[in-house]
């Protein structure tokens, strides 16, 4: 039996529809802990042609321009066509004010274990976290790939060497794997819009975008690309200004893209726009943790840890962890080893990763950072549940 | 010249469809001549049909497919230029078009420079123009006016009255009558008419009046540069070409491009909804396309001067100025017709066809029996009379009449009569948040000095810790904003007067509502220097210098960025280093008071013996400022909301300031808030506007141009809307609205001409009563209307059966107007007068689409008609088998029906609550009086001769008057009876569909 396969993943650039509104819910997030670090806030965004809505819930003493906050992501973004802009664009907003009651009344970090233990899951979920050898960051190759591409277009668009480009992209990348090791590219596709049709012809740009953002890309790729790698730009013609005008979005539609491109698992609920108290966002950077450190220790090539929440309790009901036979000891064993050295409660990975602050270290901006180029496997942001710090304590 | 001769631009905005064009014409927006021409000499030649837009400024051309789309363009480019008088026209190289626009249009003046235009309308801006050239323009252009929106004549307002079909049919009657030898039944009939229509024309001439006489103000002044030298003139004589001088609190008279300007601010919220004054600077733009509140280097008529000064020359007077193109826009816009129009018309001719058809039916069957047809013909039309509710216009009206007299009372002014009535089915409420729910002043609530938050009530600092301490934190902190101020101070009757932006003045009078001598503090700290904010530096400094040469560096601004310049802070006597702790206690409760909506300012000075380094300066304290939400507006919110009323709040606010002052008078009736922010709606879908409309609570960043397109999309969602406006913008959305509710005394007065209501005082409290007004005479109309019908119907049966049955004709024609004259609107305008139910506010708005009267009340009204019938049918089939002249039975009936007819009144006044109970007020005094006086009169009749003789009336017994009270008793208390039962309940307590609030 050939153990070798294809894998693709996708990633797509800031101005993608969805990805915009996930940014939307997380500068929400931002804006409000920026001002208040124990607010509850959930935010949820859709948008279409010409109006942008927005659902906020909240708890908090913080208050935020909603609406102008959403036109300044649109205007950073990069929207300025005439069809969708920050300027002339509607912002629907729908507030739900919680009562202040159901806010925190002290941050997890000064709270004791036994505080801690009676912070319960909100939420009946089972989150995952995964890490393999495939990069220096611990991530699988094809959304590796896929995000340094999405991230290359949005720079060149962004420093002006491609200025046709529009904001709305998407990149996929497909791996051939042999025996779970990447061993060559075996496609990359692209999907790039532009302001005006015709400029440039769709020959020249793809060439422009063949030698400006695949070519770099793959030239410091892990993995080899060859003559027979296949690469396609915008197969289906040329994209118009793209974007909301094109298409509509929603947060939480890119959970892949936000994890491991579907390399590992992940959970169904969207990571965008929730407040540090939501299980099924910190539980998935939890995960993401332990899995990371135990490859980082050597305990196995490939991991998955599987968490599993329950409503009403502060820690997982079930911690299972999968390493694809790659495992040093049983997959029992690691188990047994990451349920000792990490605190999966809910209090615990707030406070361990001081969630809560973070927006206001980052001078309001943390979470928003996290929407785009996915929330783990971040090279280029210091995220604490990338830190691989727990070696020892996983023996 | 700046002006091209071919200055009409033509350009295609949509070209696809072959024959078909839809072409933008400049100059069209509000030049009405320009459309009529455009629609009357373009077509032929090719061109099929011309339909042109004066507020979209478009021209729809149909043409034939053979024509080259150029040469449609060039046809209308050539039309819309070559005409005289054209709107868009020329300075003053054009000849003067004899009646309108006769000053120059709306050339790009903002993009030109000042030289061009003062040369272009031979002006200086030294020597303005000379007392004979201004005397010339003034003859040619006419005065600077605006024309008024025109007065309804009395004449059309007495013929409106008589223009309804139940008065033709009256009158037809009367000349039937007349033909038919009934002189006393046409004076009668005729009385009813006249009756009718005088109280209709009084009443709504009154209103009328009222309101003629709001808004005329001292005439309007200004001052102009003539012949060299500042004068002051009457606002209507400045012509194109004057060179106006502009200083703060004096309005702009004319359109004016700017020459120069010394930091000079406008309030142009008349016009672009902009509460904030915009700062005004003489350079031209580069671009033509700029929204009017962008153009930096134009001033517009009706505006109004907040700071600074400036020379400007006019460009534009009279119609032709912004104010009059949207004076001409706002006559475009439609009223819809009110609910009760609408339901009177449709019920009084369904009414005329039923009484004709009575009429002629009843006519029918008595020929048949052998009646003599002379008889016949003058019962037929005393039984037309009977049957139409005569009293159903004059009840309305006199409804209508009272609820607006009613509330006039209470400063609330109603310009058209139905107004009163569709208040009473409003749905949704919109109204401004400045000016309207909150009062449009800055004032200072709270302080942060010495590590403590004071607040500011009525201009007193609670708990100060000794203000009036010299050197005290606090006192230092009131010195510094006071100092370093832009506001001007006068003495005027021993009053301190300030004048400055809202900002500006709220500092300094707090600071002389806390004590301090303002003026001998200015006198003692010339200023010697002031640096304003600008983009990079949010913070005003201000350098002083006393008479001893002590230097005083004041500093006000943005909390932050003073702060960061401090590295002391004022405890009481002493500076004391400022520490981190300190910082983070400004910071947070600066961001507290931004969560509370305020706007924040940072205070900080420093004493220094010479103008050294700016740093090192002690940190005073923090002031936030508000422009609070009226007193008792939340508890209006709470009644309307119980009474099943939407409120929306637009604002041209960010989002952020909206929300917190939402929240402190809790807007929305749900905890769910929604926001629509947006600066264009108009690119929003309608239908989606319309959708999304009717779940919005704020509308935020909204331009009040704005607030027509809100008023359209919950009109287009079936949804009756009041919108409050003040400003000259909000015309087209007042007038749109189904209730547009003026805000007298600040507001413009093209908004109270087009509104329907006009709150004379700025307070909102009022519009409660009248909705509780509204709602009452709705109510009461429908009592009225359930009496007049139900009595009517039954003198009907009575007749029809009596005549049908072979019983003979229990009522003489004369008894049958009689009868109408005692039991219809008298009893009718008692019950049209009565006070609101008490839980008339505890229900949900009635659909106005639903008709006055619902299938189920026709029910109820044949039910208690037929009770009314029967009874008097059995009184008068009892009389005559007891016996006796036939007229002592007819006498019996005549008793019984008038008696039971009155008594129904008594019954009609509530449609629920039955007299068994409690709970409803006593009789009102006109009900009392009509019912009672109206039952003297009817027992009198049998014992005064004349009336006795003229209405054939028997001597009268024991034995019928027994029978006239069985006969009349039974029927009110079976009804009662009913009522308590709870057998109409149904349909009644059904609340109407509200069209989902969630």
């Amino acid at each position: 039996v050939s153990s070798s396969f294809v894998f693709s993943s996708e990633s797509v650039t800031e101005g993608h529809p969805d990805k915009l509104c996930d940014q939307i819910s997380d500068a929400i997030v931002d804006a409000f802990l920026h001002q208040d670090p124990l607010s509850v806030i959930t935010a949820e965004c859709a948008v279409s042609t010409g109006i942008l809505f927005i659902a906020a819930r909240f708890a908090s003493e913080a208050t935020v321009d909603v609406p102008g906050l959403a036109r300044q992501v649109i205007r950073d973004v990069g929207y300025e066509d005439e069809a969708f802009n920050a300027r002339t664009c509607s912002v629907m907003t729908s507030l739900v004010e919680v009562p202040r009651g159901q806010r925190p009344l002290v941050p997890e970090t000064e709270l004791g274990d036994e505080e801690i233990e009676r912070i319960p899951a909100a939420d009946q979920v089972t989150v995952f976290g995964f890490a393999c050898r495939h990069t220096p960051a611990l991530m699988p190759m094809p959304i590796w790939l896929a995000h340094r591409l999405a991230r290359r277009l949005d720079e060149m668009r962004r420093s002006g060497k491609l200025p046709w480009l529009g904001a709305d992209g998407k990149t996929q990348v497909a791996i051939e794997f042999d025996a779970r090791r990447p061993r060559r590219v075996h496609g990359i596709g692209l999907q790039a819009s532009q302001a005006v049709a015709g400029e440039p012809p769709l020959a020249r740009l793809r060439d422009e975008l063949l030698e400006q953002v695949v070519r770099p890309v793959l030239g410091e790729a892990e993995v080899p690309s060859d003559a027979h790698t296949r690469f396609f730009v915008n197969p289906a013609g040329a994209v118009v200004l793209g974007g909301p005008a094109l298409h509509s979005g929603l947060t939480g539609r890119k959970t892949s893209v936000d994890t491991y491109g579907e390399y590992g698992r992940h959970s169904g609920a969207a990571l965008s726009g929730k407040d540090p108290l939501r299980i099924d966002r910190v539980g998935a950077y939890g995960a993401r943790y332990a899995a990371k450190n135990v490859v980082a220790a050597g305990l196995a090539e490939e991991c998955e840890v599987q968490l599993t929440y329950s409503l009403g309790l502060a820690g997982p009901v079930s911690v299972q962890v999968e390493s694809y036979g790659t495992g040093r000891v049983p997959d029992a064993e690691i188990a047994r080893r990451v349920r000792e050295a990490f605190d999966f409660r809910l209090g615990g990975m707030v406070r361990a990763f001081d969630l809560r602050l973070l927006p206001r270290r980052g001078g309001g901006h943390f979470y928003r950072r996290l929407a785009v180029y996915g929330q783990v496997g971040r090279s280029d942001l210091e995220l604490p549940w990338e830190r691989t710090d727990r070696g020892d304590a996983l023996g | 010249m700046p002006l091209p001769q071919d200055a009409v631009a033509v350009e295609p905005v949509h070209a696809r469809v072959p024959g078909r064009v839809r072409l933008k014409v400049a100059g069209l927006r509000g030049a009405p001549r320009l459309q009529r021409r455009l629609e009357e000499a373009l077509p032929g030649r090719g061109i099929r049909a011309v339909s042109a837009s004066t507020r979209t400024g478009n021209v729809l051309v149909h043409f034939d497919c053979s024509l080259p789309l150029d040469d449609v363009i060039a046809a209308v480019a050539r039309l819309a230029r070559a005409a005289p008088g054209a709107e868009q026209a020329a300075f003053l190289a054009a000849p003067a078009a004899p009646e309108a626009a006769p000053c120059p249009g709306s050339p790009p003046f903002h993009v030109c420079e000042a030289d061009e235009i003062l040369a272009g309308l031979g002006s200086c801006a030294q020597r303005g123009l000379s007392s004979a050239e201004a005397a010339a323009r003034r003859a040619r252009f006419g005065a600077n006016t605006l024309p008024r929106a025109e007065a309804r004549p009395p004449l059309a307002i007495l013929v409106e009255q008589l223009r309804t079909l139940p008065v033709a049919m009256l009158t037809a009657s009367a000349a039937v009558s007349l033909l038919t030898g009934g002189l006393a039944d046409a004076l009668v009939i005729g009385g009813v008419v006249l009756l009718n229509a005088g109280i209709g024309y009084a009443t709504e001439s009154q209103a009328e009046r009222t309101i003629r006489t709001l808004g005329r103000f001292a005439p309007p002044r200004a001052v102009v540069v003539r012949d060299g030298a500042p004068r002051l003139v009457d606002a209507e004589d400045v012509v194109p070409g004057d060179v106006l001088a502009l200083s703060p609190g004096t309005g702009v008279a004319a359109d004016a491009r700017l020459l120069r300007a010394r930091r000079l601010s406008t309030d142009e919220s008349t016009l672009t909804g902009e509460s904030m004054p915009v700062r005004k600077d003489p350079a031209p733009l580069d671009r033509e396309e700029v929204p009017l509140g962008d153009r930096a280097n134009m001033v517009y008529r009706g505006t109004l001067v907040t700071g600074g000064s400036g020379l400007a020359v006019a460009v534009a007077t009279g119609r032709a100025t912004e104010i009059g193109r949207i004076q001409r826009l706002v006559g475009e816009a439609r009223p819809p017709e009110t609910p009760s129009q609408a339901q009177l018309r449709r019920l009084g001719n369904q009414l005329v066809w039923g009484g004709g058809l009575v009429c002629a039916s009843m006519f029918g069957v008595g020929a048949l029996r052998g009646l003599g047809l002379l008889e016949m013909a003058r019962s037929a039309v005393s039984l037309a009379v009977a049957a139409l509710p005569e009293g159903l216009p004059t009840v309305a009206t006199t409804t209508l009449a009272l609820g607006v007299r009613e509330l006039r009372r209470r400063k609330v002014l109603v310009r058209h009569i139905d107004a009163v009535e569709t208040l009473g089915s409003l749905e949704v409420l919109c109204l401004d948040k400045t000016g309207t729910i909150t009062r449009n002043q800055m004032r200072a609530v709270a302080l942060f000095c010495e590590d403590r938050r004071l607040t500011v009530e009525d201009g007193k600092i609670g708990g100060a810790p000794g203000a009036g301490k010299e050197r005290s934190a606090l006192r230092a902190l009131l010195e510094t904003m006071a100092l370093c101020n832009e506001a001007e101070l006068e003495r005027r009757d021993g009053e301190l007067e300030v004048r400055g932006s809202p900002t500006e003045r709220a500092l300094v009078e707090l600071a002389r509502d806390a004590g301090l001598d303002v003026l001998a503090l200015r006198g003692a700290w010339p200023l010697q220097s002031l640096d304003y904010r600008s983009d990079r530096r949010n913070y005003m400094k201000s350098l002083h210098a006393a008479g001893d040469g002590r230097r005083l560096v004041c500093v006000k601004g943005n909390p932050l960025e003073v702060l960061a310049m401090c590295r002391r802070v004022q405890r009481g006597e002493h500076a004391e280093p400022l520490v981190e702790a300190d910082r983070v206690a400004v910071e947070t409760e600066n961001g507290r008071m931004a969560g509370e909506a305020l706007r924040v300012l940072g205070v900080a000075f420093a004493e220094r013996e010479s103008a050294a380094a700016e740093d090192g300066l002690v940190w005073l304290g923090l002031v936030g400022l508000a422009d609070p939400a009226r007193d008792g507006i939340r508890e209006l919110l709470a009644l309307l909301h119980g009474a099943g009323i939407e409120t929306a709040m637009v604002t041209g606010d960010q989002s952020a300031t909206a929300y917190a002052v939402a929240r402190s008078i809790e807007l929305a009736r749900e905890g769910q808030l929604e926001i629509l922010d947006s600066t264009h709606m108009e690119r929003v879908p309608p239908e989606v506007l319309s959708a999304l409309a009717q779940r919005v609570r704020i509308f935020s960043r909204v331009s009040p141009a704005h607030k027509l397109e809100i008023v359209q999309a919950l009109q287009r969602a079936g949804r009756v809307v009041a919108m409050t406006g003040d400003g000259v913008n909000d015309g087209p959305a007042l007038r749109a609205a189904d209730i547009g509710i003026a805000m007298g005394a600040g507001g413009s007065e093209i908004a109270r001409d087009v509104a329907d209501v006009v709150l004379e005082e700025d307070e909102l409290g009022v519009l409660v009563d009248a909705i509780r007004q509204g709602r009452a005479i709705h109510e009461n109309t429908r009592k009225a209307i359930h009496f007049l019908l139900s009595t009517n119907l039954s003198e009907i049966l009575v007749m029809v059966a009596g005549i049908g049955t072979g019983l003979g004709q229990p009522l003489s024609p004369l008894q049958l107007l009689w009868l109408n004259l005692m039991t219809d609107v008298l009893p009718g305008l008692g019950l049209a007068v009565e006070p609101p139910e008490p839980d008339v506010l505890r229900h949900p708005p009635r659909d106005p689409r639903e008709p006055l009267l619902r299938r189920s009340d026709f029910a109820r009204i044949a039910a208690e008609a037929g009770l009314l019938g029967a009874g008097t049918l059995g009184a008068f089939a009892a009389a005559r088998r007891l016996g006796g002249p036939p007229t002592r039975a007819s006498t019996v009936a005549f008793m019984t029906l008038t008696v039971g007819q009155l008594l129904h009144a008594i019954s009609c006044r509530s449609a629920q609550h039955s007299i068994f109970r409690r709970g409803l007020a006593p009789l009102n005094p006109t009900l009392k009086l009509a019912v009672g006086g109206s039952l003297a009169a009817q027992l009198a009749t049998p014992w005064v001769p004349g009336l006795r003789r003229m209405l054939g009336l028997a001597p009268f017994g024991v034995r019928d008057a027994l029978l006239v009270a069985a006969g009349a008793g039974l029927p009110l208390l079976v009804a009662e009876g009913l009522k308590l039962a709870g057998v109409w309940r149904g349909p009644q307590a059904a609340p109407p569909p509200t069209g989902g609030t969630s």
